[in-house]
């Protein structure tokens, strides 16, 4: 937060509220996140984690507060718009489930491009590329059961960042990884996101991963409790 | 690297063959990345000792030109101590001694803000732990700086972890602390 | 069994709204079958001339069971054979309810076993449930059934009273008894079945099964060249006319399965390969990475495709003919045999209706296993559209050629049965509407399951594992 006053930041959230039925997940949830920045939220588990990334990347809505990406306020923008902004300007890395069974991992990855419109020939090239880099191109023909959780989350990653994406939200990555496979994929996220200036949210419960990120917020009951420390 | 021993350090190094007091610096630094650097004036001393024991011997004295520099050999007492060593189990958590543990006890006594102290703690671990993560993610880091900044996080880690559950339940340790 | 039956109440009660679901279409299924197995259970006893009517009533219901139909043995014999042919698309439906929530019960049951329950146990308790289903189901159009009968019939036949009783009592023994047999495999593991999304496997049990059944009246047939008539027999003649039609079927079913699966994979291996569209490439990896679940419900659409091309153009032959023949006669006998075609066609109708409730259901219940994944799609920005027309386009596509080769086969029948009756080839155009009229009505079952899909892809799905 001390040095988010000298710029605007590329994706803010101001005072969200957000219940789900009686439990209430935000209760005046407020974050910054600079362009090429990665932000960890840390809490523990209820503590509204996941419901903060899902309103800042325009899956869900706030009962209240305002989220605001480049300038325009995404909380008020039609669900066609955001859908569009998903695509284009964001990319998402869940716990698992983002990536779709019956497609090949080669396929996967370039489906974000090939619903541009990229021809799918230059898609899968473009794709592959991704994977190369990421480890996996010897298993580009494997279906996301036939590959290890590992391999998974890095094709989940490449599919997240091949649109080349101005924020990346990452909800538990690493969740079902041992602490090796949790390192690769950590590893890439944070090289490519340094290298190509893309901001990354990062939630996780885990501190070493947090610890992959330039700042952390911690939330307690749907607040923010730590504002991180800035180096 | 608490209660490591400097003197089977350097026998260590020493096995590879002899060496002169600051190549065994250089050496040390470089084998252990992240580690506290060997002050010269204590490999100095540690290798008069393993000499008084018998563990090693001085090989010769060269001038190079520069600075006189003797130059040490381990000995066969010194290979059979450092086999000794190698294979003797650390003996896991010997003594229970915490200071953050110690300071958050002393702020309850003291009425201090015990809550305030954790979490200024967490905030410095989680900053010494991005800088490790930034050590062992650096382009080029090799095997060994990474398992050594994964032993330094693994303990930070498992300190914050500590720290999180204790700061949930400090209302309850106030009130043992306060009651004894 | 008292303690597996309070957990199968608890089970049952405690379940979420998918398990209920699952026992109200199983339930409705199992009324369904009751209800056509009641009538053949009295028909079958029935020998020689009845009048049947319903006096009392007002002439609507005097119609519609019809001028004579069910009077004469010979006719009685059709309508049952066309009751049994009913059959098969109820246990088609039958079959698609059991996997509504499947991965779910699957889970459930898995859970149990390592609870410490035996498989036995396990799959005690779930016949239970599943019986408990059909029971509800049976006992509902029994009820019916009786009172119905006991109007129709002033002194019912004690055959058809035991028949009757039996149906009653077999339709829910038979659903707990195949529950617990399709359960086999899930309960033999602790851990249950991980991997949600296993293939399904071809038809080669049904193919078992239909060659069984065909081999009843072959040994009887064999047994008649050394014995003389087997019709002489009552139950040798059920064998060789219903029983061998019903067999026919079912093996023209699972050929019909056989060859949807297969074109299935191909079609979906080759546009996969091809394809430039998103929505295209997601439904023909679905496809080609198991076929035979799109193939299975697409089979009773096929089979139902040929059924009712060829009876179009058979029914339109038959009533040239007939008013042709009879010009002369009186309008009843026209009636008559128009009723006959018109009750004909209405069972097609039906056992079409019922395939269309199987293919809703079974689309249903494809997005409900998939919803996690669908939400997760979503957020990444895969617009809903794609994931809609994805949906459709895994009907759409292995049904294309399915339904153009069904009506090609229903059309021959209809021409060939035209030109036996007229002497000449006439081609029954009418029969033509039938394959499109059934395609159209597949896309929109499936279509039914689209508000669905905006419910499955609410980012609260995200939530669940």
């Amino acid at each position: 937060m001390s040095n988010g006053d000298s710029a605007v930041p590329l994706l803010a959230a101001r005072d969200l509220t957000k219940t789900h039925g009686m439990t209430r997940a935000l209760r005046g949830a407020s974050v910054e996140l600079g362009a090429g920045e990665i932000l960890a939220v840390t809490g523990t588990s209820g503590s509204g984690k996941s419901t903060l990334l899902h309103c800042l990347a325009g899956i869900v809505r706030p009962d209240a507060g305002v989220v605001t990406y480049a300038g325009q306020r995404l909380d008020q923008l039609p669900e066609k718009r955001l859908s569009e902004l998903r695509r284009s300007d964001f990319g998402v890395v869940f716990q698992f489930g983002q990536l779709i069974p019956e497609l090949t991992a080669l396929d996967n990855v370039a489906l974000p491009l090939m619903l541009a419109g990229t021809p799918r020939g230059d898609a899968r090239a473009r794709a592959g590329a991704w994977l190369e880099r990421f480890g996996v191109r010897g298993q580009g023909e494997l279906r996301p059961g036939e590959m290890s959780g590992g391999q998974a989350q890095r094709t989940a990653l490449a599919r997240a960042l091949v649109t080349g994406p101005r924020v990346v939200f990452a909800d538990e990555p690493t969740g079902a990884l041992d602490s090796l496979a949790t390192e690769q994929v950590m590893t890439a996220l944070a090289h490519t996101a340094r290298e190509a200036g893309t901001a990354v949210l990062l939630v996780t419960h885990d501190d070493q991963v947090a610890a992959y990120a330039d700042r952390e917020v911690r939330l307690a009951d749907g607040a923010v409790a730590v504002a991180g420390v800035t180096a | 690297m608490i209660g490591m021993s400097t003197r089977h350090i350097l026998l260590g190094l020493l096995a590879s063959g002899p060496s002169h007091g600051y190549d065994l610096k250089r050496r040390h630094d470089e084998r252990f990345p992240q580690a506290r650097p060997l002050a010269y004036g204590q490999v100095y001393t540690t290798l008069q000792r393993l000499v008084r024991d018998g563990l090693a011997e001085v090989e010769g004295t060269g001038a190079d030109g520069g600075p006189e520099r003797t130059t040490y050999r381990s000995t066969e007492d010194g290979a059979r101590e450092l086999a000794h060593w190698a294979g003797e189990i650390a003996p896991p958590a010997p003594f229970v001694t915490n200071e953050i543990f110690a300071k958050v006890v002393v702020s309850i006594l003291s009425g201090g803000d015990a809550e305030a102290y954790l979490r200024a703690q967490r905030a410095a671990h989680m900053e010494r732990m991005r800088e490790l993560t930034a050590v062992k993610t650096a382009k080029g880091a090799d095997l060994a700086t990474v398992l050594s900044a994964d032993y330094a996080l693994n303990h930070l880690d498992a300190d914050l972890r500590w720290m999180t559950t204790t700061a949930a339940r400090l209302t309850t340790l106030t009130a043992e602390v306060d009651a004894a | 069994m008292r303690a597996d039956l309070r957990l199968a109440w608890l089970l049952t009660r405690g379940s979420d709204r998918r398990e209920w679901w699952r026992a109200a279409l199983t339930a409705l299924g199992a009324a369904l079958a009751t209800g056509i197995g009641l009538v053949i259970a009295v028909l079958v006893p029935m020998d020689g001339q009845y009048r049947l009517s319903i006096a009392e009533t007002h002439g609507a219901n005097q119609v519609l069971i019809g001028p004579g139909l069910l009077d004469e043995p010979g006719t009685r014999d059709g309508v049952i054979i066309a009751l049994m042919l009913l059959l098969l698309p109820v246990l088609g439906f039958l079959g698609q309810c059991a996997r509504v929530g499947a991965v779910h019960r699957d889970r459930r049951l898995a859970a149990l076993r390592l609870a410490g329950a035996t498989p036995a146990q396990v799959r005690r308790i779930a016949a239970l449930e599943s019986g408990l289903a059909c029971l509800a189901g049976s006992a509902v159009t029994t009820v019916f059934a009786v009172l119905f009968l006991l109007r129709v019939w002033h002194h019912p036949d004690a055959l058809a009273w035991a028949g009757m009783a039996q149906v009653a009592v077999l339709v829910p023994v038979a659903g707990a008894v195949v529950s617990a047999l399709s359960l086999r495999r899930v309960v033999a593991s602790p851990l249950g079945w991980i991997r949600r999304t296993r293939p399904t496997r071809g038809p080669g049990r049904v193919f078992r099964v239909a060659t069984g059944l065909l081999a009843v009246p072959a040994v009887l047939l064999a047994v008649s060249t050394v014995n003389g008539d087997p019709f002489g027999l009552p139950l040798a003649g059920f064998a060789l006319g219903p029983l061998t039609v019903f067999g026919l079927c079912l093996l023209v079913g699972a050929t019909a399965v056989s060859l949807a699966g297969w074109s299935s994979r191909r079609l979906g291996t080759a546009l996969a390969a091809r394809t430039r569209n998103p929505a295209v490439l997601i439904a023909a990896e679905r496809l080609s990475d198991d076929p035979w679940a799109a193939a299975r419900t697409h089979a009773a659409v096929l089979l139902v495709t040929v059924v009712g091309t060829g009876f179009v153009g058979v029914r339109q032959a038959l009533i040239a003919e007939v008013n042709a023949v009879h010009a002369h006669h009186s309008a009843m006998d026209v009636s008559y045999y128009r009723t006959g075609a018109d009750l004909a066609g209405a069972a097609v109708l039906v056992s079409f209706l019922i395939v269309l409730a199987a293919l809703a259901v079974g689309t249903a219940e494809s997005l409900a296993t998939r919803r996690r994944g669908l939400a997760a799609q979503t957020a990444a920005g895969v617009p809903r559209a794609v994931l809609g027309r994805a949906l459709l386009l895994e009907t759409a596509l292995p049904l294309l050629p399915g339904v153009a080769v069904a009506g090609a086969g229903g059309m021959m029948i209809g021409v060939w049965y035209a030109s036996l009756a007229a002497d000449r080839t006439v081609v029954p155009y009418p029969a033509l509407l039938v394959p499109l009229a059934v395609y159209g009505c597949c896309l929109l079952a499936a279509a039914t399951s689209l508000p669905l899909l905006r419910r499955s892809v609410r980012p609260a799905e995200l939530r669940y594992a």
